[in-house]
């Protein structure tokens, strides 16, 4: 439900744009969308490696005036979700010049490395690390809006977008933010506190994560009698 | 005047008493609850901890040798529970129990925010042991060497007193073993055997849970609990137990 909700939200910005745009324009835009000429209609959301980003066909088609053989089937087979299920299908392999930086090369198209948020979706939820302990929340929310911090503060010298990741690494630990790494960047004591700081602001804890995941509370044995 | 005469009598506030006099009772472990014919006919009860040293015992004060003694730095405590995994290892307990766990409350802070703080709580291994002092078939005393609270499963004929006299909610009782069963700062699953840590302190990553010897002054223990400027406190102090798990922010 709420992925629907978000594709909703994502779709009425785009949708809003597009009419600030038909405005602009109203002779072009007033032609109706044939998806036979320019693919479908709604937007493509991908999920994997990464969840929710989008990309519109009637932007690059209709538009940008590109044809399907711009990108079908050399760059992306047309069955949906084909790309999710490539091991290649990364930022690392866009910044190579294959799938999207085919175009987004920084010269064509913006490279792929810049405005994420043009494709990419800010996590709504929380991001919620469970190692090395559990559990350990982030919000971009808080950081974005309230801090008004970009992508580019964090994304990808800090931590890469690819979800996990972090917690695959050895280093994801908190001698590791002492000395400047990961979160302890900008929590050093004097951008913002510092990470030896107020631990539970961002340490849930195992009754925190329980509550978050909807899970009942292990009753305390004080219950019984 | 007769004494069935007393009982009619108006009793005085306390504070007609100057506190210096007060004090004075307070120092032989009197407390004056009530004050007669301007001063003459005092009532008093006796207080368990009048002294105003705080909850921390004196150097030199320690009874047992070695003091176990397990200070808890609330502040770092993150509630990974890595402490209780540790624990229901080494001693086997059951999930419906625990020998130690993580409380939470919340507060205000600054900002309209809200602030978390975990609280560790096990076994508090008191001197004045409340549970100790109801059990009908003397299955928990405090050993007379190292403090520990201890428990004979088979003297246990599992009333629970323990557990209704326990300020702490530190006792649960074992199906299994059919006695009831509590911390025991791993005394039998590691101390007797030659670790010098109970299993909790040994998991927890954060630094929290520091065990020690307090009669020993190069303890950390020792240190932690006399450092100048820090704030030392101990739960539930009323019940005058004189628990020996001390909470600081240091």
């Amino acid at each position: 439900m709420k992925k629907i909700v978000a594709i909703g939200f994502v779709g009425a910005i785009l949708f809003s744009y597009l009419l600030i745009s038909a405005a602009d324009q109203p002779a072009v835009e007033q032609e109706p969308y044939d998806e036979d000429a320019y693919g479908p209609e709604a937007l493509i959301v991908w999920n994997e490696p990464v969840k929710g980003v989008f990309f519109s066909h009637q932007l690059h088609t209709m538009e940008m005036g590109l044809d399907c053989e711009s990108c079908h089937d050399d760059l992306f087979e047309m069955e949906a979700g084909a790309a999710e299920g490539q091991d290649d299908f990364t930022m690392a392999a866009m910044g190579d010049g294959m799938y999207c930086g085919a175009c987004h090369d920084g010269s064509m198209a913006f490279d792929v490395n810049s405005q994420c948020a043009s494709c990419h979706q800010q996590p709504e939820d929380a991001i919620v690390w469970t190692k090395p302990v559990k559990a350990v929340i982030f919000e971009h929310k808080t950081h974005s809006e309230d801090m008004g911090l970009d992508c580019e503060s964090c994304h990808d010298d800090l931590f890469t977008m690819q979800a996990g990741a972090a917690e695959q690494a050895d280093d994801f630990v908190m001698a590791s933010l002492y000395d400047g790494l990961y979160c302890g960047a900008c929590h050093d004591g004097s951008t913002a506190f510092a990470s030896d700081t107020r631990c539970t602001t961002c340490h849930i804890g195992v009754r925190g994560y329980a509550r978050l995941m909807g899970e009942a509370e292990t009753p305390a044995h004080g219950a019984e009698h | 005047m007769k004494i069935n005469e007393l009982a009619t009598l108006k009793a005085e506030s306390p504070d007609t008493l100057p506190s210096a006099e007060r004090r004075n009772f307070l120092k032989i472990g009197l407390a004056v609850t009530g004050v007669y014919l301007g001063g003459t006919v005092l009532s008093l009860t006796s207080v368990v901890d009048a002294l105003a040293e705080g909850p921390v015992p004196s150097s030199g004060k320690y009874p047992y040798s070695p003091h176990y003694t397990m200070v808890l730095r609330e502040h770092l405590c993150i509630d990974c529970e890595l402490c209780k995994e540790a624990c229901v290892k080494t001693n086997n307990v059951p999930s419906y129990g625990y020998r130690t766990t993580i409380l939470e409350r919340r507060r205000d802070i600054v900002g309209g925010e809200k602030e978390t703080i975990f609280m560790p709580v096990l076994c508090n291994q008191c001197n004045r042991p409340p549970c100790v002092r109801v059990c009908p078939t003397t299955a928990t005393w405090k050993d007379e060497k190292t403090g520990i609270v201890v428990m004979k499963n088979s003297r246990c004929i599992g009333c629970k007193t323990c557990m209704a006299a326990c300020p702490y909610n530190a006792r649960y009782f074992n199906e299994e073993t059919r006695a009831v069963d509590k911390c025991d700062f791993c005394w039998e699953s590691r101390l007797s055997k030659g670790e010098t840590t109970p299993a909790c302190v040994e998991a927890c990553p954060a630094d929290v849970r520091v065990f020690g010897d307090l009669a020993d002054h190069n303890s950390r223990v020792f240190q932690l609990l006399h450092t100048p400027g820090s704030i030392v406190w101990v739960l539930r102090p009323e019940t005058g137990a004189i628990p020996n798990v001390f909470y600081t922010n240091a």
